[in-house]
């Protein structure tokens, strides 16, 4: 049984943001959303790292625990999504999400933020599969096609990779034994809590 | 009328006290199991007709296609 | 036993959110961590630490993104956990206790004691409590809040109590009406109680005689002997200042801090704004529910004071007897009305003081 994560690789991701481009694109989400965003760390300085980050779906999704309407849901691959239906935009889920993943529409005055809208790792909603309704809301269901979410698939250097956690820390594993470094697999400690960590990454950061 | 109010009171008194349970609101997730409202499955549909083991085979073929040690014989 | 543990979690709770608090200052000092992560890089070029250790901060001026908004640049917030269990927990259940258990003493209390009715005949002399303007700031504030209060409970407490009965789409068109009456009403009521303020606080003064008052509980208990007091008692002086003064101006600023977010507030201002306005809101209407007791059916006459502005004689002397004697300058006791206690008595010329 599949377990859906992504796993973000700081060594080799090259900041190019076509993954923030490609999620945008496939899913046509709304001005100002950004379901997916590349965050640098010691930008210009020797060192520089980059990370690209969304919904992680977690194990234990604090945006579910705090929904005051509980529109969250979480499908049997592990993948967290909501009902944009139910979503009454209190913002909630974005104090409570460590990943900043939950976004809103509007910029919120009188607390008007219109509905919340996440990364969905490409499963869409609710709605019925491939209708016009779930692609408007949620964007393009490609797990029901038998594909993965498109910024890991198109990744130009495979720094992002998204789908069944045990091939991706499979593909990693070897990765990180071939070059012998950066063996941190980013946010997982903070996702997925410790005990689904792979035993093999003893240098695992959250 | 103020027997009205008395009932109401009684009534929304329970109510009220359900509210102090601490429900678990600690969303662990089970592997392989579905929580929360309905959806169907993304193998229910016309691609893949219900057969979960197929959509299993297709995304991990693509899971494994984001390794380039294999693609490029590494 | 239980009770203990309890207990202990809320004081490890609150040394958390302390600490969360004063990590935001601490973030400060990361920005020597680039020059140890620079000087890494050249003697153990493998090694990362400084890189992730900075992730969780926002403070870092080399941390960026080109995603726009608040915070974008933060990988991981830990408060936001810290959040989740303080409201998820004790503001959830020990507040939903509160309001239960004050609802229940009250109801008890009805129960057993009845309401405080006239013993006097009323003389049909009729003397103005409220001018129209203080009973329009009342009633506005009453009402906003009596929204603000079932919009709030709807936010905090409908998932566990309404949801089950309702149902996903109900319960969210509740939410969503909540949420929008409460965050528009909010302002409103904010206005409301800055005029509110203004208006009673001439009344509200603390009275040297409003010590006798507290210490016989208002002659709430036991044989509920009378005790004089002016315009407004001490019970209702409390609630001035303890209820709409300070607790309504502590939901107003965070609850302006929650409206607004727009002015590009960070998630910490907001989770503790929100844990703030929780815990003030629920003591808030704990104390409403007393004042709401006390002004309809817990005594008699309270009601038509505020409602048409008006009380009868009878009801001042025996609810506020130096307010009685300010406004009436002493005039001679209606036949037949004999005085509640002995004129000697120091406490009787309390008024003065």
């Amino acid at each position: 049984m599949a377990r859906m994560k992504f796993l973000c690789d700081a060594e080799r991701c090259i900041e190019c943001n076509g993954c923030v481009t490609a999620c945008k694109n496939e899913n046509e989400v709304p001005w100002g959303v950004n379901r997916r965003r590349v965050v640098t760390m010691n930008d210009g300085l020797p060192g520089e790292k980059s990370l690209s980050v969304a919904c992680m779906h977690c194990s234990d999704a604090p945006c579910m625990a705090v929904c005051p309407v509980d529109c969250f849901y979480k499908t049997s691959e592990g993948v967290v999504l909501h009902d944009k239906d139910l979503c009454i935009g209190c913002g909630y889920c974005f104090y409570a999400c460590p990943f900043g993943a939950p976004q809103f529409p509007q910029d919120g005055a009188f607390g008007l933020r219109g509905k919340m809208d996440k990364c969905t790792f490409c499963a869409g909603g609710p709605e019925p599969d491939f209708s016009q309704a779930e692609f408007k809301k949620y964007g393009r269901n490609r797990l029901a096609e038998g594909k993965l979410p498109a910024c890991a698939e198109q990744c130009s250097t495979k720094a992002l990779l998204g789908g069944d956690a045990d091939v991706v820390a499979d593909i990693y594993r070897q990765r990180v034994l071939t070059r012998g470094k950066g063996s941190e697999i980013w946010g997982w400690g903070t996702a997925y809590g410790r005990p689904d960590k792979p035993a093999a990454k003893p240098g695992a950061k959250s | 009328m103020k027997k009205l109010a008395l009932i109401a009171a009684a009534a929304v008194l329970p109510l009220l006290a359900a509210g102090c349970g601490e429900k678990p609101t600690v969303t662990v997730y089970k592997q392989g199991q579905y929580q929360g409202k309905p959806d169907k499955q993304p193998w229910d549909n016309d691609r893949f007709k219900g057969n979960k083991a197929e959509w299993e085979k297709a995304v991990n073929a693509r899971a494994l296609g984001q390794n380039e040690y294999v693609r490029i014989g590494g | 036993m239980l009770e203990h543990r309890d207990m202990r979690a809320v004081v490890r709770l609150f040394l958390v959110a302390v600490l969360a608090l004063f990590a935001q200052f601490t973030w400060a000092q990361d920005a020597g961590s680039q020059k140890e992560q620079v000087q890494r890089q050249q003697t153990q070029p493998l090694n990362n630490a400084p890189v992730w250790r900075d992730v969780r901060g926002g403070e870092n001026p080399y941390q960026t993104t080109q995603a726009r908004g608040i915070e974008t640049n933060v990988l991981v917030q830990t408060e936001g956990e810290i959040w989740r269990q303080i409201r998820n927990g004790p503001v959830t259940v020990y507040g939903g206790w509160l309001i239960t258990i004050v609802a229940v003493l009250i109801a008890l209390y009805y129960g057993l004691k009845g309401p405080i009715k006239l013993h006097a005949q009323p003389t049909g002399r009729v003397i103005e409590r409220f001018t129209p303007w203080e009973r329009i700031i009342h009633w506005a504030t009453a009402i906003s809040f009596v929204i603000l209060a079932v919009s709030g409970i709807v936010i905090l407490f409908g998932r566990y109590v309404l949801l089950p009965v309702f149902g996903y789409t109900l319960f969210s068109w509740l939410a969503v009406i909540s949420k929008n009456l409460h965050n528009f009403v909010g302002p409103v009521f904010a206005v409301c109680t800055v005029l509110m303020f203004v208006t009673f606080v001439k009344n509200n003064i603390w009275r040297a005689h409003d010590w006798i008052w507290v210490k016989r509980l208002g002659g709430m208990f036991g044989k509920r002997e009378h005790v004089p007091s002016g315009k407004f008692n001490a019970g209702e002086k409390m609630w001035f200042w303890f209820g709409v003064t300070l607790l309504g101006i502590i939901v107003s600023i965070t609850g302006f801090i929650l409206d607004f977010p727009n002015f590009a507030q960070g998630r910490v201002a907001m989770q503790q704004a929100n844990v703030i306005h929780a815990v003030a809101a629920i003591l808030f209407m704990a104390a409403f529910l007393g004042h709401l007791y006390m002004g309809t059916v817990g005594v008699e006459g309270a009601y038509e004071s505020m409602r048409n502005g008006t009380v009868d004689e009878t009801w001042a002397r025996e609810h506020h007897e130096y307010w009685y004697k300010q406004v009436t300058g002493g005039r001679a006791q209606p036949a037949g009305a004999t005085p509640s206690a002995a004129p000697a008595s120091p406490m009787r010329e309390g008024w003065k003081t």
